[in-house]
């Protein structure tokens, strides 16, 4: 009986679906549980409609078929492998952590099928997996590696201090937390402003919230002992107001208040703490008012989903696929080899506010969007500090004073 | 007695390291106990439910996400803050806990005990994954102005809200020793924890007090999951890291003992914080909780073995 | 069913797995190895079940073997094939080391200490950044074993799986079974039989963690990395056990069928129901362990073959 059951299985699993001919199917595998996997997903199916209503790529529509990788490297395997044989996917997208990336990728190599990589900003793994040209040509990685992170936060705070000479920035004190993401950030932040004669950089690790932590008290006492300029924290969006309301009853209160999860609480903008809260990001709303195509995207992700994206994962997968459909338009066919030399002419002016083009990084020769933005929350909206070209508002400083 | 003069060694040693703690690293102090106020009131309902219907559940944490997400979904829609929530929501969880027993945990209680803790633990994926269906997996707070109240004591300043987690430790541990030892049911549940076999032979119905306790311990873990909102951010995943803690704190305890909860917990709790206050060892402070609970538990069997 | 026609079975279905590679395509045979990893896992830690000791530690000791399998390659310049020897014996010995020190716990006191441990090994291979890569992790440069390829990883997992079961059975069909039998069900007129309760014990506790850290490290060698976070996944303590359980506890069948039934369901479901089928995969553990508490083996069992109920 268990052999049936397991010939029945396995048969169940080779069968491919038999897909209509002429169509471009696109893989995707995000961590769907995860509100950056479900709306990166919903807004790539959502360009997938937009490019299939225009009239298709090569007169044929496209297909994206989405598996979740359950956060995982064995299941991301699984699903790159689902993917490639079973629906024949001519073109893969997707991914948001580095330990599914690193799962997906021996058998990435083994297709060798273009990936228009969205996610893992994890460079001592990710990027030394993927290794360097010409092994790797096939990974077109949209998302900045941290270290690209760092180098455009140094030149950003650079930038800042010329162009508002009020705004001066001598010690940096870095709350990390201390998995990979916080770990990570603490070491491009050493290296990148640490280097600089300018800033003394210090800093300390905390468990975030999202693994159990929520405990700030000894890294909010290590940074007020420090009396630093610029107060940063790399945590989850768990710890954004429990930091806050921490560092208020501690009466912490730096200069220049900085926060760089990867997305933030619901509501965090209507509440009086998150005034003049600085932040990392890559995107947010306030671009739709200088950015037609940040407005378009946002028209419609809102239109369909009648909800608004919450990260700057939603446009940059929306972004992967626009790339992608150029890319296939331009080269005149899914062929790997002539594919990938199409992309590396990309010229995409995308929802992030910049034309993404694809350059060599550190060991790989396709790295997309290098530059990362400070925003501010302004009366309850994340507005653009820097770059000035994307600017929707200049900076506020100091960081209240709690009352 | 030896049992006297070993309390009172441990006294007075306790006694010498708060004094030590409050001339060099008050602060150690303050959060530790504060610290060990929120895992000590996650921690007794399950101890709880552990002592008498001698199940471990593995969807503990996951009653407190519940309860949090329901306390935080009434205070949204009635506007209301969520201190006012924390009796309707404890209510609500009893009631909810009730039911998901007598469903589920009250027929595998007749079977093997692996089983009970396999069914919990289907529980917990269960609980989770429907909330993150229904509220996504960003975060949710309500921000409000009372849990940043602080206080200043020389030249420290240090956020006291948080010590609204050791009272209600207080109020649980003290309540149930009250209960289990004062009123006809608790004296019942006792027994029945005790010696379920006996305890139905003089008439008292297992089952039924069983599915008291249960609900009386979700109702203590949904008024925690009120209180819980005030200070945290709430998110599917919350509740998970809970369940182990509390885990490991009953067994530091020792099953059965609920005031030793409240020790074991102010014990990791100072020793975290203690850790955590030095550069050298801040990333160790998350070890010291392990290797407290195996050093007391590997401790108490080799005394016991001895005498 | 009888004992030959069992064999038969077992034999063709040896056949059939060893044959794999040959006919299924390489999405199968992934899905198949992540299974067979779980599958093994939830072997060993029926073996230790059956001297009535919990283990929650089965994460501890897989991601100890991980962990010494690639820094073996990356820091010893082994070869990938004898690293996952070395973490085979790499687990056993610390298994051996802590065994003195926990294998005198009983119950729920040695589950939560087996549980302490993992964290522990997991929190100082997170701090001892230098060496062993810190919450990033590690890469192996030369990539993953055979080049990745797909049969010969298969046949990789397989083997580990196939020691699972080859201990399971020596566990089974020697006198161990007895010995630990005996403890499980009555410590005390055990000892006073003249069973030495700890040697039994330490024996168990190191093979199914020697196997434990075989396992880690056929996982390093078949994806390349290493990270704390994914070798120390609560995953690999926590399916293990739902497959053993569901598929019956106190046997070598029992936990193939669960890790059968979960594995394939759960890549099931995640097909048909991308957004929300773990909700549907806590809920068939509920029904499945509260209507078959005796696991998915009693429905092969049901025509009951008396020797073995005895013992069992």
């Amino acid at each position: 009986m268990k052999r049936m059951m397991l010939a029945l299985a396995v048969f169940a699993l080779i069968a491919g679906s038999a897909y209509a001919q002429g169509t471009i199917k696109i893989g995707g595998i995000w961590t769907l549980a995860d509100i950056t996997g479900k709306q990166g997903s919903a807004a790539a199916q959502l360009a997938v409609d937009e490019i299939n209503a225009a009239g298709g790529v090569l007169g044929k529509k496209l297909d994206l078929i989405v598996v979740d990788d359950e956060g995982k490297a064995d299941k991301a395997a699984a699903a790159v492998e689902k993917l490639a044989t079973v629906d024949k996917v001519d073109v893969f997208m997707g991914g948001m952590g580095s330990g599914a990336e690193l799962g997906k990728i021996p058998a990435f190599k083994k297709y060798g099928k273009v990936v228009m990589s969205t996610g893992a900003a994890g460079s001592v793994t990710v990027e030394k997996a993927l290794g360097p040209s010409p092994e790797s040509d096939f990974y077109f990685h949209i998302h900045p590696w941290d270290y690209n992170q760092g180098a455009s936060y140094a030149e950003g705070w650079d930038a800042i201090q010329k162009q508002y000479p009020n705004i001066k920035i001598r010690k940096i004190f870095l709350a990390y937390e201390e998995g990979a993401f916080g770990k990570s950030s603490w070491d491009s932040t050493k290296v990148l402003f640490g280097s600089d004669m300018r800033y003394t950089i210090d800093g300390a690790s905390f468990k975030s919230a999202l693994f159990g932590g929520g405990d700030y008290t000894s890294v909010l006492e290590a940074a007020k002992a420090f009396k630093p300029d610029l107060f940063l924290w790399a945590g989850y969006d768990a710890d954004a107001l429990p930091l806050l309301e921490q560092s208020k009853a501690m009466k912490f209160s730096p200069g220049i208040y900085l926060g760089a999860p990867p997305g933030w609480p619901i509501g965090f903008g209507s509440s009086k703490l998150s005034r003049n809260v600085m932040l990392y990001g890559m995107w947010s709303p306030a671009m739709n008012d200088n950015n037609p195509a940040s407005a378009k995207f946002y028209k419609n992700y809102v239109a369909k989903y009648k909800e608004e994206p919450a990260t700057y994962f939603a446009p940059l997968s929306y972004s992967a696929v626009y790339i992608l459909a150029d890319g296939i338009k331009a080269a005149g066919t899914t062929e790997t080899a002539p594919l990938i030399k199409a992309l590396e002419a990309t010229k995409y002016a995308s929802p992030l506010g910049e034309t993404i083009t694809f350059k060599p990084s550190n060991i790989i020769k396709h790295q997309g969007i290098t530059r990362q933005k400070i925003l501010q929350w302004q009366g309850g909206f994340q507005e653009v500090i820097w770059p000035f070209e994307a600017a929707t508002a200049e900076p506020v400083y100091p960081f209240p004073a709690w009352k | 007695m030896v049992v006297k003069r070993r309390t009172a060694i441990i006294a007075a040693m306790s006694i010498a390291a708060t004094i030590a703690l409050i001339l060099w690293k008050p602060t150690v102090l303050i959060y530790g106990l504060q610290a060990a106020g929120l895992y000590a009131a996650v921690a007794i309902p399950m101890g709880l439910v552990l002592g008498i219907v001698h199940i471990v559940n593995l969807s503990h944490g996951e009653f407190m996400m519940v309860a949090a997400y329901a306390a935080y979904s009434a205070c949204k829609a009635l506007g209301m803050d969520p201190l006012l929530a924390i009796i309707p929501t404890a209510i609500v969880t009893a009631i909810f806990g009730w039911v998901i027993f007598q469903l589920t945990i009250r027929r595998a209680l007749k079977g093997p005990e692996l089983n009970q803790l396999i069914l919990t633990f289907g529980l917990a994926i269960a609980f989770t994954q429907t909330i993150n269906l229904i509220f996504t997996s960003q975060t949710y707070k309500i921000p409000l102005d009372y849990v940043s109240a602080s206080m200043d004591i020389g030249d420290i300043t240090f956020g006291t809200w948080s010590f609204v987690f050791v009272a209600v430790a207080i109020v649980y541990t003290y309540g149930l020793q009250f209960f289990l030892t004062k009123t006809t049911t608790g004296k019942a549940a006792l027994a029945v924890g005790q010696n379920p076999r006996g305890a139905a032979i003089v008439g008292i119905d297992v089952y039924r007090t069983y599915g008291l306790v249960f609900a009386l311990a979700m109702a203590l873990v949904g008024a925690m999951g009120a209180l819980f909102l005030t200070k945290s951010a709430i998110f599917p995943g919350v509740g998970t890291p809970f369940t182990m803690k509390s885990f490991c704190l009953i067994a530091m305890a020792g099953v059965g003992n609920i005031p030793g909860i409240l020790g074991a917990s102010v014990l990791l709790g100072v020793a975290e914080n203690f850790l955590r206050a030095f550069r050298p060892t801040r990333d160790w402070a998350e070890i010291v909780f392990f290797v407290l609970i195996i050093v007391v538990i590997v401790g108490r069997s080799l005394k016991g073995r001895k005498s | 069913m009888n004992r030959n026609v069992s064999r038969i079975f077992a034999a063709l279905f040896g056949i059939l797995a060893i044959a794999l590679p040959l006919f299924a395509g390489d999405y199968p045979l992934q899905v198949a190895r992540n299974i067979m990893l779980y599958m093994a896992l939830a072997i060993t830690w029926d073996m230790l079940l059956r001297s009535g000791q919990i283990s929650f530690g089965i994460a501890g000791l897989f991601g100890v073997g991980a962990y010494a399998a690639i820094l073996g390659v990356i820091r010893a310049g082994m070869p990938a094939w004898f690293s996952i020897i070395f973490a085979a014996i790499f687990s056993g010995v610390v298994a051996f080391a802590i065994g003195f020190l926990i294998l005198r716990l009983r119950a729920m006191y040695f589950s939560i200490v087996t549980l302490a441990l993992g964290e522990i090994f997991r929190i100082i291979i997170h701090n001892l950044h230098d060496f062993t890569g810190g919450p990033e992790g590690v890469v192996m440069q030369q990539g993953v074993i055979f080049g990745g390829s797909a049969g010969k990883l298969y046949w990789l997992t397989l083997a580990g799986l196939a020691v699972a079961i080859a201990a399971s059975y020596w566990f089974e069909k020697s006198k161990i079974h007895f010995a630990l039998t005996a403890i499980r069900n009555n410590e005390i007129s055990a000892k006073s039989s003249g069973v030495n309760i700890f040697r039994w014990l330490l024996l168990a506790f190191v093979v199914t963690s020697a196997i434990q850290g075989l396992l880690g490290g056929i996982f390093v060698q078949s994806y390349g990395f290493a990270t704390p976070d994914t070798v120390f996944s609560a995953d690999f303590t926590l399916l293990p056990l739902a497959m053993a359980l569901l598929g019956g506890v106190y046997s070598t069948r029992g936990p193939i069928f669960g890790a059968i039934l979960l594995g394939l369901v759960s890549e099931w479901l995640k097909l048909k129901i991308p957004y929300g089928h773990l909700v549907v995969y806590g809920i068939i553990i509920i029904i499945v362990i509260l209507f078959m508490p005796q696991g998915l083996k009693q429905l092969v069992r049901q025509p009951a073959n008396k020797t073995d109920r005895r013992s069992a």
